[in-house]
């Protein structure tokens, strides 16, 4: 069997010298879409901002394997060359430096990590305006600065556009539904959808079950308290929703 | 006293005008003396520390012409000095005249009294060291619209012994003329040399007439290097100026506009970067003397290490200079703990009926930014060099002419 994208086992880690994880496991092949759920509080971005090296957050113990290496001993934007990718829940915005040149700088550290020549310029442009289009994101909105005065849509579907140009391996996506309307979240989806391959693999970060029914998960995990309470198929989130969190959480308890 | 006033003869003490200026700055030198931390004006910059080095003036230094011109990716007349010599001009356009100094002092009696009038040397005891030494230095004539830009070069091969070089400007732009007018202080060789530029500029500006001046100081990184920009505006004249600053252990770009007619407005913008022990200082001082005058400014700084950023900037309003506007903005960020800015805002409003602004700021690298970019795959150093590049990109979009600009920006390289 092919080794797994990522294997998280038994991980103890938090941030501020609070421990917020506390045993966790989850193991991500290619080509499966996984979808851990929680409530507020319980952990998760703070789960995806250590699979990407935030600063300030601590792994007391544990490992994390990403293609069967250890992820913790790459930088956070060897990570990223390595081929995983975090789409944020509140991309920053970077006045002074426009998209363009933005995702040049980075498609190019990646191609550069991996031994390709680096893209010229109108190569990349042609392709970042054909990606966008699919976006709905059109040629002037790319020529601006990196989410200056981007609403809460157009910033997740430039998180998507990221995504489809740097072609991650392993893509989290981090409350990629909040503050989106319908029609949004049907592109950013469809986005989304269209970059699943075999070979690659989503992990789906939500609070609510509306995601799931655009991005169908393999796997859908609660999460609760620092650690994976309960795995099932997709019909778990559908549970979820009917049921609420607390019923996880108590059930647990018992 | 210090070997930065020697009893040596030069060119023109013959001359009984030169040789009454020279002893007028020499006296003055000698009863300010080198300021310390206790004179107001210097007390952020503290030059002493520095000059604790000693420089000793470097009398006759090679006459010869050089061969040399620096490249620039534009097309420009370019004047150029080797070692604070002036060495010769490029073909000059129409409209413009240029002579060294000495001899619009010698031949051109007309013209003394434009010397010494705009520099106060009272209250500057470098603009009194470089008129005790005055000698060097071009007459810039602007008599029309000229278009190509003139690029002043002061090329520096560092010798081993620590000069000093004074060097003296004047610049005259005629009513209803116009021009650009870059500054480039340059070096080569050993960037650890220590060296001491020191250069005053008076500038007129004539009723209607512009002139845009950037200048670049890119001194070795011992060297020290002081300028006063002393300028006049006639009515609805401008004068838009931007200063880069990014060598020098110790430096000093000093602008004095008097915006003396109505209608004279001013544009004063200015960005410094710097690391190690560097101590860097933007000091602005802008007169409105007149109803209907306008003054802007924005200076915005880069400082790692355990270097210093100083902004002192002053906007004084006489009594009759209704209806005037006086904007004043400086941004710091500062990269590492030990970085330092100190800011000394000064506005003194005495008519009624003004707009009137000032703001500093300093923060530091947004962390928030910088992850963003790595996780994205761009390396930290790249993001750092991508922030402060975008930090700066506004004050930089200030100076028009796009040629100039590009080049300018090719300055803005690695830091940490």
């Amino acid at each position: 069997m092919a080794t797994p994208l990522l294997e998280i086992e038994d991980l103890y880690a938090g941030v501020d010298g609070k421990e917020i994880i506390k045993g966790f496991n989850l193991t991500i092949n290619a080509g499966e879409i996984h979808a851990l759920m929680g409530p507020n509080g319980a952990g998760k971005s703070t789960l995806s901002n250590i699979l990407c090296g935030k600063p300030g957050y601590h792994v007391t113990s544990g490992r994390i394997l990403f293609k069967g290496q250890d992820l913790l001993k790459f930088s956070a934007e060897d990570r990223a060359r390595e081929g995983l990718f975090l789409s944020m829940q509140y991309p920053v915005e970077i006045p002074g430096v426009s998209i363009t040149s933005f995702l040049k700088h980075a498609v190019n550290a990646v191609r550069q990590y991996k031994g390709e020549d680096e893209l010229d310029t109108m190569e990349f442009i042609k392709i970042l305006r054909q990606e966008g289009k699919k976006l709905g994101l059109d040629a002037d909105m790319i020529k601006r600065d990196v989410n200056v005065g981007f609403s809460g849509g157009e910033k997740k579907r430039l998180e998507t556009l990221q995504m489809s140009i740097l072609k991650p391996t392993l893509a989290i996506l981090d409350e990629a539904d909040s503050g989106l309307d319908i029609d949004a979240l049907r592109v950013v989806a469809e986005g989304v959808n269209a970059l699943h391959t075999n070979d690659n693999a989503l992990l789906v970060i939500t609070h609510y079950q509306r995601l799931l029914n655009y991005i169908v998960p393999d796997f859908v995990h609660i999460y609760a308290d620092g650690k994976i309470v309960k795995t099932g198929g997709k019909e778990l989130a559908m549970e979820l929703e009917q049921k609420g969190y607390a019923e996880f959480v108590k059930e647990r308890n018992d | 006293m210090t070997k930065l006033l020697q009893d040596i003869k030069l060119i023109g003490d013959e001359i009984p005008w030169l040789k009454d200026f020279r002893q007028k700055g020499k006296d003055e030198f000698i009863s300010q003396g080198i300021p310390t931390a206790k004179t107001e004006a210097w007390k952020y910059t503290k030059p002493n520390r520095f000059l604790a080095n000693d420089f000793s003036f470097c009398p006759q230094g090679s006459k010869d012409i050089s061969p040399y011109s620096i490249e620039v990716p534009f097309k420009a007349c370019q004047i150029y000095f080797e070692n604070g010599i002036f060495s010769h001009h490029d073909e000059l356009p129409e409209g413009i005249e240029v002579l060294p100094l000495i001899e619009v002092i010698m031949f051109h009696h007309d013209l003394r009294d434009k010397i010494g009038a705009l520099a106060e040397i009272k209250a500057h005891p470098f603009a009194a060291l470089n008129s005790a030494y005055l000698n060097e230095g071009v007459y810039i004539h602007i008599s029309a619209n000229v278009t190509t830009p003139i690029v002043f070069v002061n090329h520096i091969t560092p010798q081993p012994n620590g000069n000093m070089y004074n060097l003296r400007n004047l610049v005259v732009v005629d009513d209803n003329s116009s021009a650009e007018v870059v500054e480039y202080y340059c070096y080569e060789g050993d960037i650890k040399s220590s060296y001491l530029v020191n250069v005053v500029n008076e500038i007129y500006i004539g009723c209607g007439a512009a002139l845009k001046h950037y200048k670049v100081q890119d001194e070795a990184f011992k060297a020290g290097h002081i300028a006063l920009n002393s300028v006049k505006i006639k009515a609805d004249g401008l004068y838009q100026s931007f200063c880069l600053q990014k060598g020098a252990d110790l430096s000093r770009n000093e602008t004095k506009v008097v915006l003396a007619e109505e209608g004279a407005t001013t544009e004063v913008n200015a960005a410094y970067m710097m690391n190690g022990w560097a101590t860097i200082d933007t000091t602005t001082d802008i007169e409105h003397l007149k109803p209907f005058t306008k003054s802007l400014q924005l200076v915005k700084g880069v400082i790692g290490g355990q270097a210093k950023g100083v902004f002192q900037g002053k906007i004084h309003i006489a009594p009759q200079a209704v209806k005037t506007e006086g904007y004043q903005l400086h941004k710091a960020m500062l990269l590492s703990d030990e970085a330092e800015v100190d800011v000394k805002p000064e506005l003194e409003i005495f008519a009624d009926d003004v707009k009137c602004s000032h703001g500093s700021a300093s923060g530091e690298l947004d962390q928030e930014q910088l992850f963003y970019m790595q996780s994205r795959g761009v390396g930290k150093d790249k993001a750092k060099q991508i922030l402060i590049d975008a930090y700066l990109n506004d004050v930089i979009a200030k100076i028009d002419n796009e040629n100039i600009r590009l080049w300018v920006k090719s300055f803005i390289g690695e830091h940490d």
